[in-house]
């Protein structure tokens, strides 16, 4: 005989690293649906920038996540000078480039770190862990902040590098390299591994565009969306690199996505390097008009999308963002149908889930 | 020089057909990095549901729709904005909404992921969206009035009166009810 119960998992729960509440109707094992009730970290941050001026405004949205936290300024600062009008730099679009592919780099090391540690893979966990550490020296080297880099400002950017410091990361960079290949290795070949992310979790390429979804969690079912290539903006235009594409919609497929990309950033940093003109770093603000504008961008987890509006104030009459959590939430719901009980933390964490920026 | 506006022809006149004829219905601009943006300005929300109708058939995908109120632009009435991208190109469909009976039709049927984007602008500027299948509360407690983000309300009271006399006189008043 068998029969369906609800069982509560969340919101605060051992496997999963943000406050989200999960009813899930299970029958034995095996989950039946999935009820989502989100809302516990809410902050109201698009109430508070209509309080705040458009430079304050660099520093609040910098705040709404913090693996994606440089791509929110980024996409912020787009938006202020797309409804302003300004141009920046060449040097700034190149620095620009260089602090948001620093920052995937670690972020989709976080993602694949966390995996192993679901999988209860301690050994590997702490090795992917050991292996971002690298990175985030890195971070505190150039811009003195390990997770909000400040880098990014209206019309522009706030640091500069010399030769000294363009040095240091080249050599971080042939440093972390050869590491990220072997974990990219471990988690293509490792039994273990292998046996609780291949084939679970499936995303189909119908649902995935049905539920609007970006970022990796699209891409690893077979969609080519990455606004990098989409709609190019900074210095992407002069770089070569590809779009990482997977065909197995499951767990697995995300996770090579991310690992793959990782070294289409390595390519990214080296060539903006190799390519960075000397100048200015910052545009002159402009007169603030009545008008409105839109920006994206690509973070880590996929498409951020900015709009703004302005009223000839220094403060925004509207600021909205959506971040790409927003579509991922609900496809978890196409992948954890008939799933295993045990393997509901490790689909919630394959779509890189951020509750504090899908809440604000 | 003649300006080249890049994007689907035929969403563009599709569109265009639907908006009123005010001068500045219709907009296009393109961003420093040469990227386009279309703006519409739909005649009537209930022409919303047509304007959806051409994007789902031209492939769109609804990448995020912004509610907001005019009052900052010294006017009373709301406007939601409805943020589509076609092949890299932006296509931004705005309605006003009559302040008496803020209503549009829910286009959820037509974008699976516009489902979330309407709960949220219910609770927080208290839209009615008509024909929503799923209409409950997305973020914010049921206690909460919808529409909260159209008023000024209080920390102390948004966070349950943790900080004032207000969450005693809450208790007290329990008490009451209780005995």
């Amino acid at each position: 005989m068998t029969s369906t119960f609800t069982m509560p998992l969340g919101p605060v729960h051992v496997a999963l690293e943000e406050p989200v509440y999960f009813n899930l109707t299970v029958d034995g094992e095996i989950v039946r649906h999935v009820d989502l009730t989100s809302g516990h970290v809410h902050r109201g941050m698009e109430a508070m920038a209509t309080q705040r001026n458009l430079v304050k405004n660099v520093t609040l949205t910098e705040r709404v996540c913090s693996l994606c936290s440089n791509s929110h300024s980024f996409t912020y600062s787009m938006a202020v000078e797309n409804v302003l009008g300004i141009t920046i730099p060449d040097r700034a679009r190149y620095l620009r480039v260089i602090a948001e592919e620093i920052k995937r780099i670690s972020s989709h090391l976080f993602n694949t770190a966390i995996q192993a540690h679901i999988i209860g893979f301690k050994s590997l966990f702490m090795h992917v862990m050991e292996v971002r550490e690298m990175m985030q020296d890195l971070k505190e080297t150039v811009y003195g902040n390990r997770m909000n880099l400040a880098a990014n400002c209206i019309g522009g950017v706030k640091y500069s590098v010399d030769a000294a410091l363009l040095d240091y990361m080249r050599n971080m960079l042939d440093k972390v390299e050869p590491q990220v290949d072997e974990i990219r290795e471990i988690y293509d070949t490792n039994s273990m591994v292998l046996a609780r992310t291949r084939g679970l979790g499936l995303l189909p390429k119908e649902d995935a565009i049905r539920l609007g979804v970006v970022g990796p969690v699209a891409r690893g079912s077979g969609l080519h969306l990455d606004v990098r290539k989409d709609s190019p903006y900074a210095a992407y235009p002069d770089v070569e690199f590809k779009t990482v594409v997977e065909q197995g919609c499951c767990i697995h497929a995300r996770t090579m996505v991310r690992l793959h990309e990782i070294f289409e950033s390595f390519k990214i940093i080296r060539q903006c390097i190799t390519q960075l003109p000397d100048g200015e770093v910052t545009a002159p603000m402009r007169q603030i008009r009545t008008a409105e504008a839109c920006a994206r961008s690509e973070a880590p987890r996929g498409e951020v999308f900015y709009y703004i509006r302005t009223n000839g104030t220094d403060m925004p009459a509207r600021l909205k963002w959506r971040v790409p959590s927003y579509m991922n939430w609900e496809a978890l719901g196409v992948m954890m149908r008939d799933c295993n009980v045990s393997d509901v933390a490790l689909i919630t964490n394959s779509i890189d889930p951020c509750v504090s920026c899908t809440e604000r | 020089m003649q300006e080249v506006i890049n994007g689907n022809a035929k969403v563009i006149e599709g569109l265009t057909a639907l908006c009123s004829t005010e001068d500045d219905a219709i907009h296009h601009s393109t961003d420093s990095f040469g990227n386009a943006y279309h703006w519409f300005r739909l005649g009537t929300p209930r022409m919303l549901t047509q304007g959806a109708q051409i994007l789902r058939d031209a492939d769109a995908r609804l990448a995020m729709v912004t509610a907001y109120n005019r009052r900052q632009l010294s006017e009373p009435m709301q406007e939601i904005c409805y943020h589509f991208e076609i092949q890299g190109f932006i296509y931004n469909m705005t309605v006003t909404l009559n302040g008496e009976w803020p209503t549009v039709p829910s286009i959820t049927p037509l974008f699976a992921n516009a489902d979330w984007h309407e709960r949220e602008m219910i609770e927080l500027y208290g839209i009615q969206v008509m024909g929503h299948p799923n209409p409950r509360r997305l973020f914010l407690d049921e206690e909460l009035d919808a529409g909260i983000l159209n008023e000024a309300v209080p920390l102390s009271i948004m966070m349950n009166g943790a900080c004032t006399t207000d969450l005693w006189e809450r208790i007290l008043q329990d008490k009451e009810k209780q005995s």
